[in-house]
């Protein structure tokens, strides 16, 4: 037993901390643990079983003997054994990493680098069998018509065929079923535009007639609007329309009635809107007839013509 | 196959039975692929007439009873691997290892791998040369077999292998030997008949982890591009003998751990954590259950105790004047308008 020893408080236990069941137990009882405690073998502090090192059998002289003797100096060409490095990373040194040192152990759970670390031993060892094999007249390219029995039948293979073939289906598959589902999200917002943009021209061609019926303007510009109207000017006015945004009273109503909330009711005066009288302009209360009343010759930008008048103005036209 | 003895350096005849399919040779003008062996082909003549097959390797491949069908595949894998191999039945576990080296001199093998199973669980490899000579055990593990899908190339069967080993082979004098045993076991020697004039796949031997990894690849071009056709295992050293199957032990690998060990330490510790859990349960429920103290000071009392003037007691003697409750008017509007708030 090799006790080893911590500085915490004394404990006078025994710890089944490392130990090794490899070993013959003797089970440590109070008794022995004072006698050796009073022997002096044992210090104050926490006293933990430690697992004495394994003592393996490595012979070198034997080994090196048994070596000498067993070996067998055949020339190359029977045995055809290389030891060797792995070829260069050709990989980590195309993504600007720094290829790993030779003397660095590979980490056998990393299960790429390690495939990548033996395909690349055998690459250099290929690559240096290669010259050798030539020397002595050994073929390493089967020609296409000699036909001898392969390691996998043939059937095997084709099934190997079949499976990395379904593999390729299933992937294509899904990418182009990704694609599907994105364009038709596209497709959708595309939509959504051009009904969008239909209304409003809709919307703007039925207030132009309006405007026309009414005599505010006499103008038959819209009729033709598609094609005469100029780019320029009128996306420059468009988007001059759309940079106040909505409109004014719009606007107002968000403010006073703003966005959710009771459904009903919201039209109505309440007590403060009622006391409210910031809005009164007296001098627009107090105005007697202002423009000279509807009587006179008021409005007479948008009066209506007459009959007769109209008459003539169609026979004119 | 055809009964008689090949003649050792003479010409093959055409349209021998030995060869399965029929070989064409290389060089030929039309590849004429007739499956009626009277007409007159030329054929590559079969390895021995190139050259003399001297360097007798023989390896005895089998098992002992209890194996399961991986292990079973990949004895089978590498018989197919190595032309140079002889099959054998299995063996009984009651017969003693050394039962092993008179079994060798009746096939007249010099070269043995042997697979024991354990508790169907554990495969174990001995791999030794058959008379005096040295010979190891190993632990094998990660075995993958030939017949993986994942493993798409193929080579021809029975051609000679290159062999690639890690240079850590070369570091220390265990691992010198195990490459000198590999070297002997797995090349397939020179001129065999069983084997195809080709050189087309590579075993390679790595050591990662203490441990050696083999793999098998194809050669498919000249600038060394390789896919991999298997079998692939992991070899786990345990011990190296100085004699076949017996003998004084020259090397113990410190860091090998025997799966049963493995699996023991696994299972104590799992029962460690669930007896901690249950300790700390016990500690907490004596916790509750042990008698308490009583405090006679309340520690927090004066928390909220503030210095300041203390205020006369006044005792009221008479009740309060009750107070007048305003009665509110009812405005119907006045309520409609709190509803609707």
């Amino acid at each position: 037993m090799v006790f080893g020893t911590s500085t915490m408080e004394f404990v006078e236990e025994e710890e089944q901390l490392g130990f090794d069941s490899d070993e013959e137990k003797s089970e440590l009882s109070d008794d022995e643990l004072q006698e050796a405690f009073a022997k002096g073998l044992l210090k104050p502090g926490m006293n933990v079983l430690v697992a004495k090192a394994k003592k393996s059998t490595n012979n070198v002289e034997g080994l090196k003997q048994c070596l000498a003797e067993f070996r067998k100096d055949l020339p190359w060409v029977e045995s055809l054994d290389m030891t060797n490095l792995p070829a260069e990373d050709l990989i980590s040194k195309a993504d600007g990493q720094a290829p790993a040192g030779v003397n660095e152990d590979i980490n056998a759970d990393d299960d790429f680098q390690r495939e990548m670390f033996f395909y690349r031993q055998a690459q250099a060892t290929v690559l240096g069998s290669l010259p050798l094999l030539k020397k002595h007249n050994i073929a390493t390219k089967r020609p296409d018509d000699y036909f001898a029995e392969m390691a996998k039948t043939d059937q095997h293979m084709q099934k190997i065929r079949k499976k990395l073939i379904s593999k390729q289906m299933i992937m294509e598959r899904s990418e182009k079923a990704k694609k599907l589902r994105e364009q038709r999200k596209f497709g959708k917002k595309v939509q959504i535009e051009v009904m969008q943009k239909r209304q409003k021209e809709k919307k703007a061609m039925m207030s132009a007639v309006k405007k026309y019926q009414k005599g505010m303007t006499d103008k038959l510009d819209f009729l033709e609007g598609d094609q005469k109207k100029p780019k320029d000017a009128g996306q420059g006015s468009k988007k001059a329309a759309n940079k106040k945004g909505p409109n004014a009273k719009r606007k107002f109503k968000d403010q006073r009635f703003g966005f959710g909330g009771k459904k009903s009711g919201k039209k109505w005066n309440t007590k403060e809107s009622h006391n409210d009288v910031s809005s009164f302009r007296a001098k627009v209360a107090n105005a007697k007839g202002g423009k000279g009343g509807k009587k006179g010759k008021g409005g007479q930008q948008n009066k209506r013509p007459g009959k007769s008048v109209r008459r003539k103005m169609k026979s004119r036209s | 196959m055809a009964a008689f003895k090949r003649k050792r350096g003479g010409q093959t005849l055409v349209g021998k039975k030995a060869k399965k399919v029929k070989i064409v040779a290389d060089g030929a003008d039309a590849s004429i692929e007739s499956e009626q062996e009277n007409n007159n082909e030329i054929t590559v003549p079969a390895p021995v007439s190139g050259g003399k097959w001297t360097n007798k390797e023989r390896v005895l491949i089998f098992s002992s009873r209890g194996i399961n069908f991986r292990t079973r595949h990949l004895m089978q894998d590498l018989r197919t691997m190595m032309p140079h191999s002889k099959a054998d039945t299995k063996m009984d576990r009651k017969d003693k290892l050394f039962v092993i080296n008179e079994v060798c001199e009746i096939k007249n093998c010099n070269k043995c791998l042997f697979f024991e199973a354990k508790k169907k669980q554990d495969l174990y490899m001995w791999i030794s040369n058959s008379p005096h000579g040295p010979s190891a055990k190993f632990l094998v593990q990660n075995i993958h077999t030939l017949a993986e899908l994942k493993m798409t190339g193929n080579c021809l069967k029975g051609s000679r292998p290159l062999l690639s080993f890690d240079p850590k082979f070369d570091s220390e004098p265990q691992y010198a030997l195990l490459k000198e045993l590999f070297t002997q076991t797995f090349s397939t020697p020179r001129y065999h008949p069983k084997s195809q004039p080709f050189v087309d796949h590579v075993f390679t031997f790595t050591i990662a982890d203490n441990r050696i990894w083999f793999r098998n690849y194809q050669i498919i071009e000249e600038d060394a591009s390789l896919v991999e056709i298997g079998p692939r295992f992991v070899l786990n050293l345990i011990k190296i003998f100085q004699g076949s199957f017996g003998g004084p032990t020259l090397f113990e690998n410190p860091d090998f751990k025997s799966p049963n060990m493995h699996r023991r330490e696994i299972r104590l510790a799992a029962a460690a954590k669930v007896r901690e859990k249950q300790m700390v349960k016990e500690m907490q429920k004596t916790k509750r259950t042990e008698a308490k103290t009583d405090l006679t000071t309340d520690v927090t009392a004066d928390v909220f105790r503030t210095p300041a003037e203390e205020k006369p007691v006044l005792i009221e003697t008479e009740p309060p004047v009750p107070r007048v409750a305003k009665k509110k008017k009812v405005n119907g509007y006045i309520r409609q308008r709190m509803a609707r708030r």
